[in-house]
């Protein structure tokens, strides 16, 4: 269906010029593709952008992270793909499908879920919940039930299946907004957090079902997450994102590669005082830096992209400087929070603070 | 295409499917639904009788029916998509191909499914007890009780697209409409009507807009319920009834196409769920 969709593409896309130039619907290789996409929101301090001219194509089977802090853009950018919102300019479109003209043609190849979300209805059996989730799309039951316990069996839910929604757990309510994702059959996607808030070992079988999902089925998926860890796991690309620009955009190594030389983190004592690490930004060979607290054992971490030998030390030298006593330092192979640190030059935390 | 492949129909199936398991999923909420309307009625009785009125004890147990079906359009019909929207389910319903009034139309029926039950002992209860006089025209009484209903749900239809546009404080805006529409639309005692309201007319006229005022008195005449003058003829409450049910279902659906668009420009279709 979906292919006489596509064949039949060019002609509908005879009144679309705007259309035409972002997405080529004879390569039926890209699936979702955003073309200087602007959104902005009013707000009481006046207009607020949350997407300041995005540009990216993400091609069929792919799984496709979009990596910023907290306030990037992601999820305005996942509501825009999934027809919830409107751009205020730019194109954006799934499946050759425009989000602003043809929302009701997206809607019926696509999935979306947040990780944060706990939609069900407490008193019907999980099973009954994603079965009147099916019904939404129109889906025989006999078929639904298949691939309730299909997708049920690949996230371990076969025996939670039949207790109220109200009585699961955190983590068997998110697996069950994963059935639901994926319930009807969808070409395209679109996960906010997926993993949020959930212990390691359930994330870890979730990014798995994903994976698969991609893999087995051919589906494109795109993730918005701060979570670098889930990108380095199972994206096969990455767009980091921060204040509604997309800053880079590459695989998880390639953009780890680009950095050159390993990162430096430093273990102090006492933490920083406010402002005591901006003279690091200012030293030769320093692309950006990011502090934590490890609060178990009572130190602060500061990590720190240089760009060589030489401007580790003089970092080390600085910290000195400041009054803190390096307990111990290191080089390690550069992370993706790394990466967006030598974009931006602090790290997400810090993106956060600003942004609150 | 045979009938149950049909999306529109599948959609409102479930919808009702999920509102009427809801209703009986939990025990002491039947228990709530059936006690409550029997108690508020067995307490008009009681006045009735206390001033020498028994032959009106029909208008309290019929108010304790009515009162079954006004509760569940304003709690669970006009608060729902609001209620849907934080908790994520509304932008699940947008996001989907399924048509919206399919959505509206299986709550609907759904919860006339969950809640006839409640009446339906509430109305034996009643007449077991307090027998009161009736001399009912079953065809009139069947069309007035089909047409209350869908006009009454109608504007539950109505009033979902309302709060899912001002509805931060749904909880408040029922608790404020739940009384005072029971008082002026006459659940307990007839509200419009010449010699047997205790309103002016003014205030009669007002209340007509409400559905439930006019199937209100349209059930009382078709019961044969004792009514000096009929505030307006049977049939052409039946009439009013039928218009009041295509006009607030035509402007639910438009409603809710306006606010869905509103909402993809503002950004008010999701909560953030975090």
């Amino acid at each position: 269906m979906l292919d006489q969709r596509l064949n039949d593409a060019p002609k509908v896309r005879e009144d679309q010029p705007g259309l035409r130039n972002v997405m080529n619907r004879i390569d039926t290789e890209i699936t979702v593709q955003v073309d200087g996409l602007r959104r902005e929101f009013d707000s009481k301090e006046g207009k607020v952008t949350a997407l300041d001219g995005v540009n990216l194509q993400v091609r069929k089977g792919e799984i496709f992270g979009v990596l910023g802090p907290n306030g990037a853009g992601k999820t305005t950018m996942i509501r825009i793909l999934s027809t919830l919102l409107l751009p205020t300019s730019g194109k954006a479109g799934v499946m050759g499908f425009d989000v602003e003209k043809e929302p009701e043609k997206i809607r019926a190849v696509i999935n979306m879920a947040s990780g944060a979300e706990r939609a069900g209805y407490d008193f019907i059996s999980a099973r009954g919940n994603l079965w009147f989730f099916s019904q939404l799309y129109g889906i025989p039951s006999e078929e639904a039930h298949k691939r309730i316990n299909e997708l049920s069996d690949m996230l371990g839910l076969q025996s939670y299946l039949d207790r109220k929604f109200y009585a699961l757990s955190t983590g068997y309510k998110q697996r069950v907004t994963l059935v639901r994702a994926f319930i009807n059959d969808p070409k395209v996607v679109f996960l906010d957090e997926p993993t949020i808030g959930l212990d390691v070992m359930t994330a870890l079988s979730i990014r798995e079902y994903i994976l698969k999902q991609a893999k087995e089925h051919g589906r494109t998926i795109l993730i918005a997450t701060h979570n670098m860890a889930e990108v380095d796991a199972i994206c096969n690309r990455v767009a980091i994102i921060d204040k509604g620009k997309i800053l880079a955009c590459d695989t998880p190594a390639a953009l780890k590669r680009s950095l050159g030389a390993p990162s430096l983190v430093l273990e102090v004592s006492p933490p920083p005082a406010p402002g005591s690490l901006e003279p690091l930004g200012k030293l030769d060979g320093v692309k950006g830096y990011t502090s934590s607290v490890d609060e178990e054992r009572g130190l602060s971490r500061i990590q720190v992209v240089v760009d060589g030998d030489g401007a580790a030390q003089s970092v080390i030298d600085s910290v000195r400087k400041s009054g803190m006593t390096v307990v111990s330092n290191w080089r390690q192979q550069a992370t993706l929070e790394e990466v967006f640190v030598a974009l931006v030059g602090r790290g997400f935390r810090e993106r956060e603070h600003e942004a609150a | 295409m045979r009938l149950h492949s049909n999306p529109w129909l599948r959609t409102a199936y479930a919808r009702l499917w999920v509102r009427a398991k809801s209703i009986y999923g939990e025990p002491l909420w039947v228990a709530v639904n059936v006690g409550f309307p029997f108690f508020t009625s067995f307490s008009f009785t009681m006045v009735y009788r206390a001033y020498g009125l028994g032959s009106y004890a029909g208008f309290a147990i019929l108010g304790g029916v009515m009162i079954s079906f006004w509760g569940n359009v304003l709690w669970s019909m006009a608060s729902q998509f609001n209620w849907d929207k934080q908790v994520g389910l509304f932008e699940i319903y947008i996001t989907s191909p399924a048509p919206i009034t399919a959505i509206l139309v299986g709550m609907s029926l759904g919860g006339i499914l969950g809640t006839a039950p409640s009446a339906a002992m509430v109305a034996i209860l009643g007449w077991i007890i307090f027998a009161p006089p009736i001399h009912p025209f079953w065809p009139a009484v069947v069309l007035v009780f089909s047409l209350t209903l869908a006009s009454l749900y109608a504007m539950g239809m109505a009033l979902s697209s309302l709060y899912l546009a001002y509805g931060r404080e749904a909880d408040s805006v029922n608790e404020a409409l739940h009384e005072p529409v029971s008082l002026i639309s006459g659940v307990y005692f007839p509200s419009v009507g010449q010699g047997i309201s205790p309103f002016p007319f003014a205030v009669q006229a007002a209340a007509s807009i409400i559905p439930l005022t006019i199937g209100m008195d349209a059930l009382r005449q078709s019961l044969g319920f004792p009514i000096p003058i009929p505030f307006i003829p049977l049939y052409t409450e039946a009439l009013i009834l039928a218009l009041m049910a295509v006009i607030l279902l035509f402007s639910s659906s438009r409603a809710l196409r306006f606010l869905e668009n509103k909402g993809r420009r503002t950004g008010s279709i999701a909560v953030r769920q975090r």
